[in-house]
């Protein structure tokens, strides 16, 4: 019998590519199967799960060979609009997948280009709305919806059609953790309830794993697709892919490989507990003033207080990781110490160095203080990399004797080859490290950063990690935004969690990390090993080999 | 030349004329005594103001239903939408803030991408534009159909300049000097030309009485009553509005011109020309 | 009532009949009968007081213009305030009572029309405005969705931008600096469109395949814009003489009867259907029965709505007959339950 989804020697490659995206991959997939597609960026994830919609080649063009059967379907001559009966595809900006403007119409969109009828299409709105928890959103405009809700949306939109396979290209790679578990529990939810078949590729692997049926792993260019159940698969995957319980699995040769906390506590146990003090990180010189003081902030916008009294410090050569719920306030922080708020909105004082920052025009502040937005392609506009540098240096007034020459710069960031390329057809870590080139270029005391990590993978995280790392030691101050707890416990030197608009705790990641303050979404080692003071799997392999 | 082409062309055609006797109306003894009501009586006079308006938008329709003979694709039909809020949200700013005179910021924009994606995509921006601006702007009138039917022939005339100057051909590196010369000046044209003609439309309502009536008069006699109003009444107005056009033009349209022909390579974007 | 297209045809109707008459009596009567309707719709008592205090505004504005105006323009009557030398151009002669009367009333039609479009904003979302547009033109309705849908996301990127280029700087001090706003706003907007095509493609947009226009609505489309050009001339330069009206009429008609039937006949054979969660109500047909009663008056009641002011001031005459139709326009007023969003 012919397997549910498969693909045969499919060879794909992207209009004016060198190499081909896909190469010779052949796959099987059962009906009602969870399928997850993991692999480095740019390794084919996304490319794969649009041949099996007909999105490749029909949208993207470009040349494929080899078969696809999706259901009896052919999505490569038969197309996407075709195929948009069967497949349902969801994908990963929550802001850019709408037509309209209110959750019920939108839904009701792929039924009016179908031509469904309007009873039918009254009928089946109902029934996906209350499938999907939307009942009480229907006549909200959606961009007054949370990332999760417009996801949640998106699929409600995609199911519309009543496809027997969902499609997800990485869906929660623009949510905080919250909105993320909202959405995979939905998504787990309709494959474990209504036998949904789903592919999902996601980089987050952490709260999926455990229901994950089959892995499809992508390596990249040169090396074969691997697929087949979790435990197997992962042996074969790169450590810095994978979760830290399942890289710690790995390394203390655990089996069958923990998927859930659960399963890695049963292994856990066996461990020798002995709490060594975390690998002493750099403690902050006590002598100089700190780079950043702010005391006392308090922020109100549209008389909703957003910062409370809140007060923090970030000493030279210290990275602070700066964490909290979504609106309790940390962008709102950033935007203060930048000068990005009206004066009247702001009370408080805030020391950049030792001087004040009151009346200062954002430009100014801006010389000293390298600020990295959410959005950094909201910065790019020259033509070439080393323009966006130029650009900066000019318009500070720099251009003729600039604290860090562009070349150099762009050698640090590892852009030296993409000098004279345009910003915009660069990936999205590569875009990162322009628009921070862009922001650093006036060798800033102090850097900030808004959600850094945002779509991007373990390694990419990584080489972002390294960089600042370079700041530090040259005694830049780092104060990073973020929701990572991975990241966080592996570079951070101090945390801040801030709640409601108040700094709710202060202190090394040790300490916070593990408190019950964070709540569920502290790392898993900690989880895992409660009480030890680890946080990462590196902390427990040193643990592990002092132990012995 | 096919059927098809010659029938387009001819559909075209034809769209302009009815457009534009339906603004120069006034001009016409009958037509002008009865939106007087100095013989008829006043119905007729609203009789006429809304055969015009009707007529315009019958011209408008024919214009688009010989424009959705093609299909559009999604890419085309999303860059269209959101381009038009772009422009929309640009005319949020005329509105909002005081600016000199007849200054609107949407006309650069629409001349812009006309000149780049072709002249169907141009008229289809136009148009759309200002009605989306009317929409969120609270200003929705019976003078909306004038100036939809008026900013889409802007729109297509920049999609036909751009033709005649080989702009779909052109490689993004080039310097683009002559280009933006010939536009900011098509633009200071039609910042000129839209206000005369947008007046045609307001001028038997404010001044209507002063009209000289009966069928013996010549229309050379309106038509320089009619440029004696326009010059005592809306010249300054238009004057801002035509060097606001090629300022924003001369200032911006060269990278804003590289920018999309970029965008049109990256992605393969090809918009269906009308005579294709 | 609350359906778009019965308030579309509110407002035109209200449309006509403002620019029909001179008679000051109805155009105050259409005028209140519309500043009512506006209050009717509001959702709150602000709202409400907008709707009386928006136009008064406007009219304390347009009605002193258009008399001055009009009495500086026209200078036809026998109340006589002051003369200007003769000679003067536009503005020479007499200005009197009677041009500025004509005025006054001219501004009061402007005012209704303020009024009647106020109103019918208030009543419909921009939304449910979009939904009337005609099933042949469905593309355009998802181009002017879109452009609905991402006002506020540009709204949103123009300020994230801004502030983007602020923090690496940038300052605004002539035209050149608005580069590093527009440009990463165009393209940025640019490279949303493209991943919003992306998504309307894989939920089904454009299945129906590639339409081409038959000759045969090109060609029909011809016939009719060339019946409406006979019609146009024979009306604007033979208007003397009544065959030529009559012919004129009829070109017309026909001419625009043809565009419409083109209109329709495509909508119908669209391949997609429309959403309508709130079906036609009886208050949208009651509504429609009062916009009936007033283009009756104004089709059959032409004579009784003419007044002048030239060339002797008289008292405006006032059929009781005639106002009850004009109070049609009061129908949505009466059936304030189904008015946006309830």
């Amino acid at each position: 019998m012919e397997p549910f989804i498969y693909c045969e020697n499919v060879t794909y490659t992207y209009p004016e590519a060198h190499a081909p995206a896909l190469a010779d991959v052949t796959l099987e997939i059962e009906r009602g199967e969870f399928v997850l597609f993991m692999g480095p960026s740019g390794s084919g994830k996304s490319t794969m799960l649009r041949c099996f919609n007909g999105l490749v080649p029909h949208f993207t063009g470009g040349a494929i060979q080899g078969h696809v059967r999706v259901a009896g379907a052919d999505p490569l001559r038969a197309g996407p609009q075709e195929l948009s009966r069967i497949v349902g595809f969801v994908f990963q900006d929550p802001e850019a997948q709408f037509v309209m403007d209110r959750v019920e119409d939108e839904i009701a969109f792929g039924l009016e280009n179908a031509a469904v009828p309007p009873e039918e299409m009254r009928h089946r709105v109902e029934a996906l709305l209350a499938q999907m928890g939307l009942s009480a959103l229907r006549d909200r405009p959606l961009e007054t919806l949370s990332g999760g809700e417009r996801q949640r949306v998106a699929i409600a939109a995609a199911l519309v059609l009543r496809p027997q396979v969902l499609a997800l290209d990485e869906p929660t790679s623009q949510l905080d953790p919250h909105s993320a578990q909202e959405v995979l529990q939905a998504v787990v939810r309709l494959n474990r309830e209504d036998g949904l078949t789903v592919l999902l590729a996601e980089h987050r692997l952490e709260r999926i794993l455990p229901y994950v049926d089959r892995i499809v792993y992508l390596p990249g260019p040169g090396r074969p697709v691997v697929s087949g159940p979790p435990c197997d698969v992962l042996r074969f995957v790169d450590i810095e892919l994978t979760p830290p319980l399942v890289t710690l699995g790995k390394a203390l040769g655990w089996e069958p490989l923990p998927l859930t906390l659960a399963e890695g506590r049963r292994f856990a146990r066996r461990v020798i507990p002995s709490p060594l003090p975390r690998h002493a990180s750099r403690p902050p010189s006590r002598r100089t003033p700190p780079v950043l003081w702010v005391e006392d902030l308090s922020v109100s916008y549209r008389e909703t207080p957003v910062l409370r009294a809140a007060s923090l410090s970030v000493g030279s050569g210290e990275l602070v990781a700066l964490m909290g719920r979504n609106g309790a306030g940390k962008t709102t922080l950033l935007r203060a110490i930048v000068g990005l708020l009206p004066p009247h909105a702001r009370q408080g004082r805030i020391w950049l160095n030792g001087e004040r920052l009151d009346d200062w025009h954002t430009a100014e502040i801006c010389r000293r203080v390298g600020y990295l937005p959410q959005e950094p392609d909201a910065l790019l506009f020259a033509d070439t990399v080393a323009d966006e540098l130029w650009v900066t240096l000019r318009n500070h007034g720099l251009a003729s004797n600039p604290p860090i020459s562009p070349p150099e710069l762009l050698d640090r960031l590892g852009l030296r080859v993409q000098a004279t390329a345009y910003p915009r057809d660069l990936s999205i870590g590569q875009r990162q490290r322009v628009a921070l080139g862009a922001v650093t270029v006036t060798r800033p005391r102090l850097l900030l950063l808004d959600e850094p990590t945002r779509g991007l993978d373990y390694p990419a995280k990584r080489a972002l990690g390294h960089l600042l790392r370079a700041w530090q030691r040259e005694g830049s101050g780092v104060l990073l935004v973020t929701h990572d707890v991975e990241l966080v416990a592996q570079i951070a030197d101090r945390v801040v969690l801030l709640e409601g608009g108040r700094v709710l705790a202060d202190g090394p990641p040790d300490a916070v990390l593990t408190s019950a303050d964070i709540g569920p979404f502290a790392p898993q080692v900690a989880q895992v090993f409660p009480g030890s003071g680890w946080l990462t799997a590196e902390d427990v392999l040193r643990g592990v080999e002092k132990g012995k | 030349m096919t059927a098809r082409k010659f029938l387009s062309g001819l559909i075209y055609t034809l769209s302009a004329a009815i457009g534009v006797l339906a603004f120069i109306s006034p001009f016409f003894p009958a037509a002008r005594s009865a939106a007087l009501g100095a013989t008829q009586g006043q119905g007729t006079g609203a009789m006429t103001m809304v055969t015009t308006t009707a007529l315009v938008l019958l011209a408008l329709t024919a214009l688009l239903v010989e424009m959705h003979g093609q299909a559009m694709a999604a890419k085309t039909v999303a860059t269209l939408g959101v381009l038009t809020a772009v422009a929309s949200v640009l005319r949020f700013i005329e509105v909002a803030v005081p600016m000199p005179g007849g200054f609107s910021p949407i006309f650069a924009p629409i001349i812009l991408v006309g000149y780049v994606f072709g002249s169907r995509f141009g008229f289809l921006m136009g148009t759309f534009t200002l009605l989306v601006s009317a929409l969120i702007t609270g200003g929705v009138g019976p003078w909306l159909p004038y100036q939809m039917f008026t900013t889409g022939w802007v729109g297509m005339m920049a999609g036909w300049l751009g033709r005649l100057m080989g702009s779909q051909r052109r490689p993004s590196g080039r310097r683009l000097g002559g280009e933006i010369v010939v536009l900011s000046s098509f633009g200071a044209l039609w910042g000129i030309l839209y206000g005369v003609i947008i007046n045609l439309y307001f001028w038997p309502f404010t001044a209507g009485p002063t009209i000289p009536g009966g069928p013996d008069v010549e229309w050379s006699q309106i038509a320089s009553q009619y440029v004696a109003f326009y010059l005592s009444t809306s010249l300054v107005w238009d004057l801002m509005r035509a060097l606001g056009n090629a300022a924003l033009i001369a200032a911006l349209g060269a990278p804003t011109i590289r920018s999309l022909r970029r965008f049109r390579r990256r992605f393969h974007f090809t918009v269906e020309s009308p005579h294709a | 009532m609350r359906d778009p297209r019965a308030w579309a045809t509110w407002v035109l109707t209200a449309l006509v009949v403002a620019s029909s008459t001179r008679n000051p009596l109805y155009v105050v009567l259409v005028l209140l009968s519309t500043m009512v309707v506006g209050g009717s719709c509001a959702s709150d008592a602000n709202q409400g007081r907008q709707a009386v205090i928006a136009p008064v505004r406007f009219a304390a504005v347009a009605l002193p213009f258009a008399a001055v105006f009009n009495a500086a323009t026209a200078h036809i009557g026998e109340v006589v305030f002051f003369r200007l030398p003769s000679h003067w151009p536009l503005i020479g002669g007499p200005w009197t009572g009677e041009a500025m009367l004509f005025g006054v009333v001219n501004g009061l039609v402007l005012t209704t029309i303020y009024s009647a479009f106020s109103a019918f904003n208030r009543a419909i979302s921009v939304r449910d405005l979009i939904r009337l547009t005609p099933q042949a033109f469905h593309e355009a309705g998802v181009v002017l969705c879109v452009a609905l849908t991402f006002v506020p996301q540009m709204t949103r990127n123009l300020r994230r931008i801004r502030e983007a280029q602020a923090v690496r700087g940038h300052r605004v001090r002539g035209w050149r600096d608005w580069l590093p706003i527009v440009v990463p706003l165009l393209v940025g907007s640019m490279e949303q469109a493209l991943s919003l095509a992306e998504a309307m493609v894989a939920r089904g947009y454009g299945a129906v395949s590639e339409r081409r226009q038959s000759i045969r609505t090109q060609v029909t489309l011809v016939i009719g814009l060339v019946t409406l050009l006979i019609g146009w001339s024979a009306y604007s330069l033979r208007a003397a003489s009544p065959t030529w009206r009559w012919l004129a009429v009829v070109s017309l008609a026909v001419g625009g009867g043809v565009i419409a039937g083109v209109v329709i006949a495509l909508g119908q054979e669209a391949s997609s259907t429309v959403y309508r969660p709130r079906p036609w109500i009886m208050a949208d047909t009651m509504g429609m029965v009062g916009c009936v009663a007033v283009w009756g008056v104004v089709l059959l009641g032409r004579g009784a709505l003419y007044y002048t002011p030239y060339p002797h001031l008289s008292w405006p005459s006032f059929h009781p007959l005639v106002g009850v139709g004009l109070l049609g326009l009061l129908m949505p007023a009466i059936l304030v339950g189904g008015a946006r969003g309830v």
